[in-house]
């Protein structure tokens, strides 16, 4: 399927130009915020009022382009845990007026289909509509739908796309299961910290994507994925991946990889890197906007600038140059806490 | 292309801890709503809930779990299902295991089912709690592939209430793909002080048992449950019995309202007409539907504005949320296990609290106990918040 349109809300300035023209947003925090665009433009303010980041960054980044391609005929999201804000915030309300009576709002924002709902609602699509919750899988679950979909005939144009934000509430729980670093880190140093943790990221990148096309970015070819793997499924998964398409793993020039600066997390990738995929030039994302279950629909915005010929970014991301040819296949390869591993195959 | 079949069915509900159990109070046409005796919450005493009957530690018992900490009983209920579905189908540790096996499951609460161990985590006030890495909606999912040592494709839906049909729906087209030998799909959603309020703050709860179709409906009666069904390429179980052939299935969204649906019904015809589409059958060829029901004001009168536009003449009906109460993410997976029920055993069961029908479209639900029911093709329909709307068609192997 191919690529004709993207969007995405980030740590980064990408929702405008400046990203792409080479300019880096340096963090700081415990956490890595979106840079949000000024959404009034064209969200009503009533609407957006009511809105939690999680929908709010949805619609910031889908609608743009459920106006610019009317003829979307369905919308599939992942979010592993759609809008957390509003869901503790509803908690509280629960809790702190014991159960008394509440106003729904934020129950009615908390539930993680209410991306895809609102796009479908704005945009007037009554298209295939779905919601995937997987966790570090939900964006590939919602890729290969969609390869589905194309496959079956059923649909022509999608709008699909990868969500999470971060709430005070689930960087508490999530630290509390020991995810993220004790220490305070800058970006550029985070991937080489060599400390357990990571840091938490958030964003929204949503894509169109079509099943023919004459212009577009870039191709995605394939998703798979695994858990609970070892090495030796890793290696299967992805060969067989591969062998759906005639390709060798020598073919993959171009590796993008989910290092988030966690040694316990480091080796998975290390083994494709530096075993699997020796001669395969390499990247990294999440040093641009921390770590974040659905981070892979980000990796797939980069990708696809870059199987586009845009190279301004490359020092930002690179780790590896093998050779200085325009990327033809790359390979994005992510795992969440080490459980869910996801490829994702692009090609030009 | 290849059939796709259920050999094997697994279901909890507040009418049965197992298919056997649910199956014959279905047929003794007895709602399994009332007092909940193990959910805590402050509705306990004035709403009715068709609650589960069986206690966390009694679930636990039974999946030979005691003493394992951090498993919310949306795992719970979701262990017991997915374990009865599975043995029903026979399917070998092999099988479970292989790359050709998917599971995909379901919830909308998922571990938010624990809500104050929940708020005292996310607000950092005390020790972690057992649960603090089991909040998410695809942490029950991660149990059972854990549990059951599954290597190939899994996946969470959250579609509010059609998830589980959304379920059915993936898994049937991975088989289709050729991606796929085997799918478990279903769903699992239990009791939440989280769920209760919400809907309680949208003011879509019955303080009686839901009346689904009823003139003086108000509102529906939550429920909790789960249930699972195990899909097979029909060319590779042909040793097995087929329960049932997946014939079709339609997703659409009503894109009108968040929380309520639309007068003209867009999203409910449309996933209706989209089943029957890949199902290549007309309208007149369903039997019998399994409807969404909900028992809210404007659930049921746009259900039926749907079914007459699909229909015209309207085939038997019935919720049997009347029975199980609304099981949110589960209900998709545990009506389809029903209407398989009914079609297999030629039943139709009344549709209960319907004293004073809908009768704008001249017809009422199923009135009474039918044994004698002819159904080659029966049609269970999902709709959810957020306009999700999913119908799904079952024939007769």
């Amino acid at each position: 399927m191919f690529i004709t349109d993207l969007k995405a809300i980030s740590p980064q300035l990408t929702y405008n130009s400046e990203f792409l023209a080479g300019k880096k947003t340096s963090h700081k925090d415990k956490v890595f915020n979106v840079i949000e665009p000024d959404y009034m433009e064209f969200i009503p303010k009533g609407l957006l009022r009511r809105m939690g980041k999680a929908v709010r960054m949805g619609v910031g980044a889908g609608l743009p382009l459920v106006k610019n391609n009317t003829d979307i005929d369905g919308v599939l999201i992942g979010t592993a845990n759609g809008g957390l804000e509003d869901c503790i915030k509803f908690l509280n309300q629960i809790v702190e007026y014991d159960e008394g009576t509440l106003t729904p709002t934020n129950f009615v924002q908390s539930t993680p289909n209410a991306v895809a709902g609102q796009l479908a609602l704005m945009g007037g699509n009554r298209g295939y509509n779905i919601t995937y919750t997987n966790g570090g899988t939900s964006f590939e679950n919602a890729l290969l739908d969609a390869l589905l979909l194309f496959e079956e005939g059923t649909n022509k144009k999608l709008l699909i796309g990868g969500i999470e934000e971060i709430s005070d509430y689930n960087y508490n729980i999530d630290s509390l299961s020991n995810k993220f670093k004790s220490e305070l880190i800058e970006d550029r140093d985070l991937l080489s910290s060599n400390t357990p943790g990571t840091v938490c990221g958030e964003g929204a990148a949503l894509f169109v994507v079509e099943n023919e096309a004459d212009n577009y970015l870039a191709q995605i070819l394939d998703v798979a994925q695994i858990t609970y793997p070892n090495e030796e499924d890793i290696t299967q998964c992805l060969i067989e991946m591969l062998n759906r398409h005639d390709l060798k793993l020598t073919d993959i020039d171009t590796l993008m990889l989910g290092y988030n600066g966690d040694i316990n997390h480091n080796s998975w990738y290390e083994y494709l890197e530096d075993s699997l995929l020796v001669n395969s030039n390499s990247f990294s994302f999440k040093n641009l906007i921390g770590d974040y279950r659905t981070c892979t629909s980000f990796a797939t915005w980069l990708a696809a600038h870059m199987l586009n010929g845009e190279t301004s970014f490359y020092p930002h991301i690179s780790r590896r140059t093998v050779n200085t040819d325009s990327p033809k296949n790359i390979l994005i390869y992510n795992h969440f806490d080490t459980v869910r591993h996801g490829f994702i195959l692009l090609t030009k | 292309m290849s059939k796709v079949v259920v050999t094997g069915i697994g279901v909890v509900s507040a009418i049965g801890n197992d298919v056997a159990a649910n199956h014959a109070q279905l047929k003794r046409c007895e709602t399994g709503i009332g007092k909940a005796n193990h959910f805590t919450s402050k509705y306990v005493d004035s709403l009715n809930f068709a609650e589960v009957k069986l206690s966390n530690e009694e679930l636990k018992a039974k999946l030979n779990l005691t003493g394992k900490k951090g498993i919310s009983r949306t795992a719970l209920l979701a262990i017991l299902a997915f374990k009865e579905a599975i043995l029903h189908a026979g399917l070998s540790e092999e099988e479970i295991q292989s790359y050709r096996t998917g599971f995909i499951s379901s919830s909308t609460v998922g571990g938010m089912c624990n809500t104050d161990e929940l708020y005292a985590d996310a607000n950092l006030k005390g020790t972690p709690s057992e649960f603090v890495s089991a909040y998410g909606g695809g942490e029950h999912t991660l149990r059972i592939i854990e549990q059951f040592g599954i290597k190939g494709f899994t996946s969470t839906i959250n579609t509010a209430c059609s998830s589980s049909a959304n379920a059915i729906m993936l898994g049937s087209r991975l088989i289709k793909s050729g991606r796929l030998d085997r799918v478990i799909v279903g769903g699992a959603d239990s009791l939440a002080k989280y769920t209760v309020n919400g809907f309680n703050a949208l003011m879509i709860l019955s303080s009686n048992p839901c009346k689904p179709f009823d003139n003086q409906r108000d509102g529906l009666t939550l429920g909790e449950g789960a249930g699972y069904l195990v899909l097979e390429r029909a060319e590779l179980s042909e040793d097995k019995e087929h329960l049932a052939e997946v014939l079709g299935y339609g997703n659409a969204n009503d894109a009108f309202h968040p929380s309520a649906t639309s007068d003209e019904a867009f999203g409910p015809c449309l996933a209706m007409e989209r089943a029957l589409i890949s199902a290549k059958i007309d309208a007149s060829a369903v039997d019998y539907i399994n409807a969404h029901g909900t028992g809210t004001p404007n659930n049921d009168i746009t259900e039926m504005f749907a079914f007459h536009k699909t229909f015209g003449k309207i085939p038997p009906y019935n919720s049997t949320k009347s029975y199980t109460g609304h099981t949110l993410a589960a209900s998709g997976a545990i009506e389809s296990i029903f209407s398989i029920l009914s079609m297999r055993s030629n039943e139709l069961y009344p549709s209960l609290n319907c004293v004073d029908p809908i009768s704008n479209y001249n017809t009422t639900p199923i009135q009474e106990l039918n044994t004698t029911a002819d159904l080659k093709v029966v049609m269970s329909n999902s709709f959810g918040f957020g306009g999700n709307c999913t119908s799904v068609i079952f024939s007769k192997v």
